[in-house]
């Protein structure tokens, strides 16, 4: 179903609900809401409760038909993180009323089933790296904004993209 | 269209212009398959956080990342020696990491290999400055040995060839 669709599916139905198109909408949108999170807020917890928030007050706009754009949901939903993140640094994030009003089962949040690693091979692939480049990618994971002595903002950027690659295709072979 | 890889990562990471990391995003909300790649990327980072932390890996460490641990609560037993130095050493049970403070006239060294009797480490971080390379051996393998001697030099490499910067003995008994 594509996102319009789906957008006019959960008006059509208002005030009842339509519980198929609402799983639906929070299945293939929660994740992104979730990645747009951790991305800007760096926290897991606070990512969870992001994807709550919006999600809720998006099927609140969508449930009282006032998306005028339906086609435009993605946009919406970003627009709504955005929204709620610079509230989230300002201090003023809001939450309580809208969880009570429209709480969302916590299984349809869930993250997907997260990509299992084997530790003994993401450790060997880790050792095959330059020490260079074993140092910026446990540097960048453990802390994003670490920096490297003696390497530029660029040249951390670089062999960040060059060690992830190695790192991706270590894993695959394995 | 799918993202490159490198275009994700740089959006990871923060190193996408302003407009552009708007523009990815708005792409991002429309595209199963990049939120499927950047997902994977994040538990990639989650599983390489994990594997650190556990232990399974070692690294010479940056200053950065060193204070970055220590505000992690995480519990350091730190071996400073300089030049010539021998150290009696251990991990204990309780221990997160060993970080090795080794420090060695740096300035103006362009590159510092490390020279152990596991074999040679090429262009290892340090710092300058500081005058000290931080090692940090992976503190499973380490809880799980017996008594050992390690050996390590510190080589300044340049165009000119490579010269001594220090030795180092590392004399570990278990705990």
């Amino acid at each position: 179903m594509e996102d319009a669709e789906l957008a006019r599916a959960i008006a059509r139905s208002a005030p009842a609900l339509d519980p198929a198109a609402e799983a639906e909408f929070c299945r293939r949108f929660a994740p992104r809401v979730r990645l747009y999170g951790l991305r800007h807020l760096r926290d897991r917890h606070a990512a969870a409760d992001l994807v709550q928030q919006v999600l809720m007050m998006t099927l609140e706009r969508l449930r009282a038909g006032k998306l005028r754009e339906p086609e435009r949901l993605a946009s919406f939903v970003l627009g709504t993180c955005r929204r709620v993140v610079l509230e989230h640094f300002r201090g003023t994030a809001r939450r309580g009323a809208l969880l009570e009003m429209y709480g969302i089962e916590d299984e349809a949040l869930e993250d997907a089933e997260p990509r299992v690693f084997e530790r003994e091979r993401l450790a060997a692939c880790l050792e095959a790296l330059s020490e260079r480049e074993r140092a910026v990618v446990i540097g960048s994971f453990f802390e994003e904004s670490i920096s490297e002595p003696g390497l530029s903002a660029g040249n951390v950027r670089v062999i960040r993209h060059r060690a992830l690659g190695k790192l991706r295709v270590c894993m695959e072979r394995a | 269209m799918s993202a490159e890889f490198a275009t994700l990562v740089d959006y990871w990471f923060g190193d996408l212009p302003r407009e552009q990391e708007a523009a990815f995003e708005e792409h991002l909300f429309g595209c199963d398959e990049c939120t499927t790649k950047l997902a994977e990327l994040v538990a990639l980072g989650g599983a390489v956080r994990a594997a650190w932390r556990e232990g399974a890996v070692r690294a010479v460490i940056s200053r950065a990342l060193f204070e970055a641990m220590k505000k992690a609560d995480l519990r350091l037993h730190e071996y400073s020696m300089g030049p010539g130095g021998r150290v009696n050493c251990t991990i204990t049970a309780s221990d997160d990491f060993v970080v090795s403070r080794l420090s060695a006239p740096l300035a103006d060294v362009r590159r510092v290999d490390l020279v152990t009797d596991a074999g040679r480490f090429e262009d290892v971080p340090f710092d300058a400055a500081a005058g000290e390379v931080l090692m940090c051996p992976a503190p499973g393998a380490l809880k799980r040995s017996g008594k050992f001697t390690l050996h390590v030099r510190l080589l300044a490499v340049d165009d000119a060839g490579e010269r001594a910067l220090g030795d180092y003995t590392f004399e570990h008994s278990p705990s």
